[in-house]
């Protein structure tokens, strides 16, 4: 029956599609949690810059106001 | 622009790349599955690949048709139920016209009916669909129901489509019930459309019509579906099939998410309710075993109540006892009053789980670490995979079962909420929600909640992390799995059917394979001898299954789980059973792998599936609740709020087992948010959780880091806290303990929390806030203090040292904390200002309080506040205002200590005081300070001295002789009392003279004392440095230790401490510079030994110019023995007043006015230069010296003699003390070698008249001249003796 082997390789090939799709699906999974764990990273290294910034942005203005002893403010 | 090409195993591997680059992330995670982006595949077809898969049997690709236009259906069906669960009343927000004469009311009806046709448009939809669902449920009941068909098998998936059907029409029916806001509305729009006249055709009317009784019809969904049924023969055969299909499914745990286990029950209490009609009874189906009640009852008992849609719950139990035949004797279990059902006891699975969490937990971290920390070459074997597989089932399961225990307590909660009787926290007026949500839950209950919710969100996040592992491995399994079974396993019955022509069975087990074999090579083995019935040759027929990482597609496993399913059907009524055809061994083989498909499409859809088991959104919703406020409330306030009430019992209990949780509950906004963007799509309920959230996540970011701020403070607090006092403490029962250690760190270390999709830095914002609450703590130290005298000072510096360390041991989790001095200086006002509040106070409260109320007392070297008189304006300071506990000491005990630990140092001010006052003011404070007290004394002695010291030298006599020894010592007495009797009886003398004096005394003390403690402080700094310096303490010598060897091992010990070798060694030559003249600074300090006391002696000698303290020069050019003009004389007059003796009831001078009036006497003449002359003659030492010669006591006009001597030998011993360290100060800075230059004048010794008279015959010289050429190198410098106190 010809035709029916013709149905078992289409069956076949969608075994072998398929697969493929799940290799690429898992390759954008993992880029996708890559990304999450870039993310998390980034934002944990932005926050501790941020606070260095902040930090030091409060030593100006407290060493400004020291300094110029509130003329600038007056 | 051109298209790079990459080629696949290029892509794949740059990919793999990805997992090497570090991304190091240091915050421990105590919050559920952090992602930004969500990544879910779905390859659920709904059937759509049906046609190809020919080779299956034909019927149940005809199945599948009716799948998937059933599923459709469903589908369709549930948005229909969220689009009634969402419905908000709409008509209460719109004007209704008042009259029918009000001329806009066409208007009005004109916008409603605008307004309102899309909505209604949605019910005649639903109305439409209802009745189709009905029809279409109803064909498919019919035909299952065929005499012929009955025969046959219905395959599980086609009883659960009927289930969910089923289902469906319950929760539909009852939605429709509970909306009355859905009638109100339709009725306001009809109002508005038959008045408009917008409905002309009469199926339109007719339409509106039939809605309008569709909805004002309770129960309607539900009695057309039983009406419709009703009509088809044995329909109950089929409805007892699908229920009993249910109760397998629920008792075997063939189910995986919460809804579908909830569902089971659901569908099994709605269907017993449509079995039960007139014409049949489930009671006698029952008796014919067609359904098994006792194990129903069970179900019912163990499930009271389930969730129905969103905060609507339904006690399933309850559709059988509305039903008309219902016996309650066959519901023993449910009928029985009195036990609670076990869904209702959180406490009692609560150590279950923690069992299994734990066990679980241990097993999944062997595997991720391998995971994480090994590279493997090989693939993973199948044992391995299938390992993994099962462990990510178990995981599931796990999930699934502990979200369903935390949905059916809240079910339950819900439908039995709490009044005042049973919980006296409830009030009498408490709304409906809150007597099912805030007071419905004992602590336990919510600690229980808590903690099981965080374990489902921390097992979420670990499995999570783990999920390409275990798909991976998931997918190879089951790969492995199906084709092993079909190429394999499947050959034996395959043989067995063809050798006895059995050609069904056959059929079925070749479509099996042929649907779903993956053969190696692409090409089924030729000449398998099973095929032909034939047994394998003596070598074995050897098949090779390939390896694959992918599992069936869900139509092809759906195809070979029902193919396979109608070989084992076991249907008692159905004739053509396959199973007796098949070994049984076979049998069970395929049994066994049904069975285990049964979870593959969950597996496969691995990402799905857990999150759908972890979803705890319906915590949140509440429209049934609102629904039934009618409108009198637009949204519940957060108290009332599930995610809410459970992180707000962390906070307000500080569990500190629980505070690593806090975030979990939180994460409940973060479900709820994702089910109405993603299934109800709502954008007004995403934005009434995100206002929640808005609301709750300031509240906790405010009560956390207040919290935070006290447990700190009250560490700190404990730290310092006097140890001898807590022991006395202990002895009197009074316990002070440490404040039980929290694990605030952890939540102190989240830099990025995600809340709806925000990321938020918790350490920030605690930090932000905690910045001001130690500037505030710092103000209100210094206001308390400003509230107070100068006593509070030690108390000051004690809140201070608290703060110190409570910012110490923030800083280590908190670094972006201000410094600490830095925002001493901003409470202070002491960056824009030159001089800070604790200065200006200090300075205020010595001039208007110390200088003129305090008495000094050389014993005890303090100052005690004047008794009985006080000579200034009493002092008005600004009362603190009331402060909570962690702004002061942390908490009402600590604060109540140490009110009472300072209270001590209220009564005077003395070395502790002065210790502090100099550690506040520091170098700058204690120079101003000092100069301002300066300038007081230059006016006291400039100013009220000087006019006091004008008057009474005129009421002095002019000239005052010795007396001779002979008159006696009361006649000595006598004698001055007489001479000096204007000075005696001066009024303002005592009051407002010798005031002025004790305020310059007390000064002079002041700058003394300061200048002490300051000493004490800065040999407490150098022997700090000392090390740091190369500065070694003498080392204990041993007889034969060579000291120098010893000094040089320790030396070579801390080298690495000597900062200027090291610096000169590693630095920079700026950094070299600065540690060079650090040290010089430092070591200068410690030898030049400057004194500021001795400044300030010589600063007032500048202000005794004036002639009046000196008196014109003495007229025998020598010094003034009789006369009255110095000011040395008018202080022995003073003295001779302050040394009568006082009657009783009165104040002697010492208490008024305490030493400092010595202070100032000795200090000015010791400045004038007149110690000498004071001393040798002063009335009373001359009236001490005549009484101790002849030691006689009299009264002496009203003084009496004794007392009044005694007296003048104590201020004699003070004056000479005082001179002494006078003397010290003001010689302190010569040493031996460099003496000042004092010029003495020799005198020739007087002539005595007889004498004088007898020479002048003799010479002519004159007496000058000759004792001038005698005596001139006499005049020379001279080294100044010592002085020596007068010693009698």
């Amino acid at each position: 029956m010809p035709h029916r082997e013709d149905f078992q390789k289409q069956i076949q090939q969608d075994w072998a599609n398929r697969e493929y799709i799940e290799v690429i699906t898992g390759s954008i999974k993992r880029i996708a949690d890559f990304l999450n764990s870039f993310d998390l990273s980034c934002r944990s290294r932005l926050a501790m810059l941020n606070e260095r910034l902040t930090s030091l942005e409060r030593k100006i203005e407290y060493l400004e106001a020291w300094i110029s002893k509130g003329e600038a403010l007056a | 622009m051109s298209v790079e090409k990459v080629s696949l195993p290029d892509a794949l591997s740059n990919v793999d790349v990805l997992d090497e680059l570090p991304l190091p992330d240091h915050q421990p995670c105590i919050e559920a599955q952090p992602c930004s982006i969500v990544y879910q595949a779905n390859f659920d077809t709904n059937f759509e690949d049906r046609n190809g898969f020919v080779t299956g049997i034909a019927k149940y690709i005809e199945e599948a048709t009716v799948h998937a236009g059933l599923n459709d259906l469903l589908e369709e069906g549930n948005e229909h139920a969220v689009m009634l669960y969402t419905w908000r009343c709409c008509s209460r927000a719109i004007p209704q016209p008042k009259s029918n004469e009000q001329p806009n009311r066409v208007e009005i009806y004109e916008k409603t009916v605008e307004v309102l046709a899309p909505e209604v448009n949605k019910l005649l939809n639903f109305m439409r669909f209802q009745r189709t669902a009905i029809e279409r449920f109803c064909m498919e009941v019919k035909r299952l129901c065929h005499a012929e068909k009955r025969k046959d098998f219905v395959s599980e998936a086609y009883l659960l489509t009927l289930g969910k059907f089923i289902n469906m029409f319950a929760i539909l029916d009852e939605l429709k019930n509970m909306k009355s806001s859905v009638k109100n509305d339709y009725s306001t729009y009809r109002r508005a459309a038959q008045f408009l006249k917008v409905m002309s055709d009469s199926q339109a009317l007719q339409e509106s019509q039939n809605l309008s009784m569709f909805l004002a019809t309770q129960n309607k969904i539900r009695d057309n579906l039983k009406e419709n049924l009703e009509k088809i023969p044995n329909y109950e055969d089929l409805l007892a099939d699908v229920v009993n299909i249910c109760v397998t499914m629920f008792d075997s745990k063939m189910y995986l998410t919460p809804s579908e286990k909830h569902m089971l029950v659901k569908v099994i209490g709605f269907a017993l309710y449509l079995i039960d009609t007139q014409n049949c009874n489930i009671y006698k189906l029952d008796q014919k075993k067609k359904i098994r009640l006792e194990k129903i009852d069970r179900i019912f008992k163990n499930l009271e109540v389930v969730p129905l849609f969103g905060d609507m719950q339904i006690a399933p139990f309850n559709y059988v006892k509305r039903s008309k035949q219902f016996d309650q004797s066959k519901w023993p279990l449910c009928s029985a009053t009195g036990t609670l059902s076990s869904q209702a006891d959180l406490n009692k699975y609560l150590p279950q789980i923690r069992d299994d969490h734990i066990k679980y937990i241990s097993e999944l971290a062997r595997y991720s670490n391998e995971v994480t920390t090994t590279f493997k070459e090989a693939p993973r074997t199948d044992t391995e995979n299938e390992e993994i597989s099962e462990l990510a089932l178990r995981g599931l399961q796990l999930l699934s079962e502990w979200t369903s225990v935390v949905s059916e307590l809240y079910s339950w909660k819900l439908l039995h909420p709490t009044d005042q009787h049973q919980n006296k926290d409830c009030p009498v007026d408490a709304e409906e929600y809150e007597r099912a949500t805030r007071y419905n839950y004992t602590d336990e209950e919510k600690f229980a909640l808590i903690e099981v919710i965080a374990m489902i969100k921390g097992l979420q996040v670990l499995m999570a992390r783990m999920e390409t592992v275990f798909t991976e491995a998931i997918r190879r399994n089951i790969y492995a799995k199906m084709q092993t079974f079909v190429q394999n396993t499947l050959r034996e019955p395959l043989r067995k059917a063809v050798k006895n022509k059995k050609d069904l069975i056959r059929s079925i087990l070749v479509s099996v394979r042929e649907t779903c074999a993956d053969w190696i090579r692409g090409y089924k083995p030729e000449d398998d001898p099973a095929m032909k019935g034939k047994k394998d040759p003596d070598t074995g027929f050897d098949i090779k299954v390939p390896k694959r990482n992918v599992g069936p597609s869900s139509t092809q496993l759906y195809m070979v789980r029902t193919m396979l399913e109608s070989l084992i059907a076991d249907k008692s009524c159905a004739k053509r059973t396959l199973r007796k055809d098949i070994d049984g061994q076979y049998l069970i083989a395929i049994d066994q792998f049904h069975k285990n498909s049964f979870y593959w499409n969950f597996l496969l859809n691995f990402s799905e599936s857990l999150q759908q088991c972890c979803d705890l959104s319906q915590l949140w919703y509440r429209e049934f609740y609102l629904e039934m406020t009618m409108g009198k409330r637009i949204q519940f306030p957060i108290e009332m709020s599930m995610p809410w009430i459970l992180t707000d019992h962390i906070l307000k209990t500080k569990e500190p087992s629980m505070m690593e949780y806090v975030l979990y509950p939180l994460d409940l906004y973060n479900d709820s948010a994702h089910y109405a963007l993603t299934v109800f799509r709502k954008q007004f309920l995403y934005d009434e959780v995100e206002a929640e959230v808005n609301l709750c996540f300031d509240q906790f970011v405010y009560k956390l880091s207040e919290q935070i701020f006290m447990y700190y403070k009250q560490l700190a607090a404990s730290i310092l806290l006097d140890k001898r006092f807590k022991e006395e403490c202990q002895a009197q029962e009074t316990y002070f303990a440490y404040p039980r250690a929290n694990r605030y760190e952890t939540l102190m270390k989240q830099r990025h929390v995600q809340l709806l999709g925000r990321s938020i830095d918790l350490n920030k914002l605690i930090t932000q806030r905690i910045n001001v609450d130690l500037l505030r703590s710092l103000e209100l130290a210094i206001t308390k203090f400003q509230g107070g005298d100068l006593t509070g000072i030690v108390e000051l510096d004690g809140i201070l040292s608290v703060n110190r360390l409570t910012h110490k041991l923030l800083k280590k989790c908190l670094n972006g904390l201000d410094d600490f001095e830095w925002m001493l200086r901003e409470a202070n006002h002491n960056i824009l200002a030159p001089y800070g509040r604790i200065t200006l106070h200090v300075f205020c409260e010595l001039n208007y309080d110390f200088l003129p109320n305090y008495c000094y007392n050389a014993a005890t070297s303090r100052f005690v506040r004047s008794l009985g008189l006080s000579f200034a304006d009493p002092t008005h300071r600004e009362k603190p205002p009331q402060m909570a506990h962690h702004y002061l000491w942390g908490s009402k005990q600590l604060n109540l200590a140490y009110t009472n630990i300072f209270s001590q140092y209220t009564g005077f001010i003395g070395s502790p005081h002065l210790r502090a006052l100099v550690r506040l003011l520091g170098y700058q404070g204690i120079a101003v300070v000092m100069q301002e007290v300066l300038k007081v004394i230059k006016s006291l002695i400039t100013g009220g001295i000087y006019q006091f010291t004008k008057t009474l030298m005129d009421a002095m006599p002019k000239t005052c002789k010795m007396p001779l020894y002979d008159y006696g010592s009361p006649g000595i007495l006598g004698f001055y009392q007489e001479n000096l009797n204007d000075i005696v009886q001066y009024p303002d003398a005592k009051m407002d003279l010798f005031q002025h004096f004790r305020e310059v005394g007390n000064a002079l003390l002041f700058c003394l004392l300061v200048e002490q403690s300051l000493s004490q402080e800065e040999v407490c700094d150098l022997l700090h440095a000392a090390p740091f310096q190369n500065i070694f303490p003498r080392p204990y010598c041993k007889e034969g230790e060579k000291p120098e060897a010893k000094q040089k091992r320790l030396e070579a010990k801390y080298a690495a401490l000597h900062i200027i070798e090291n610096i000169e060694k590693y630095g920079t030559e700026k950094q070299r510079n600065l540690a060079r003249d650090g040290d010089l600074l430092t070591k200068e300090r410690l030898c030049c030994g400057l004194s500021i006391f001795e400044v300030i002696l010589n600063r007032i000698r500048e202000f005794l110019s004036d002639s009046i303290w000196t008196g014109p020069p003495p007229t025998n050019r020598v010094m003034n023995v009789e006369e009255c003009s110095e000011f040395h004389r008018l202080w022995s007059a003073l003295q001779f007043v302050y040394c009568i003796p006082v009657g009783e009831n009165e104040f002697t001078v010492e208490q008024l006015y305490g030493e400092g009036l010595n202070w100032a006497g000795c200090a000015i003449i010791v400045l004038l230069g007149q110690q000498r002359r004071f001393e040798a003659l002063d009335f009373c030492y001359h009236i001490l010296r005549v009484q101790r010669a002849d030691g006689k006591d009299e009264h002496v006009k009203g003084i009496h003699l004794k007392r009044m001597v005694d007296r003048i030998r104590r201020f004699q011993v003070l004056n000479s003390q005082i001179f002494a360290v006078l003397n010290k100060y003001l010689k302190a800075s010569y040493t031996d070698g460099d003496m000042p230059v004092e010029h003495v004048r020799c005198f020739q010794p007087p002539i005595h008249k007889s004498v004088a008279e007898a020479s002048v015959p003799t010479g002519t010289m004159t007496l000058d001249r000759n004792h001038s050429q005698y005596h001139r190198p006499d005049i020379r410098n001279m080294v100044q003796a010592p002085i020596h106190t007068p010693q009698y």
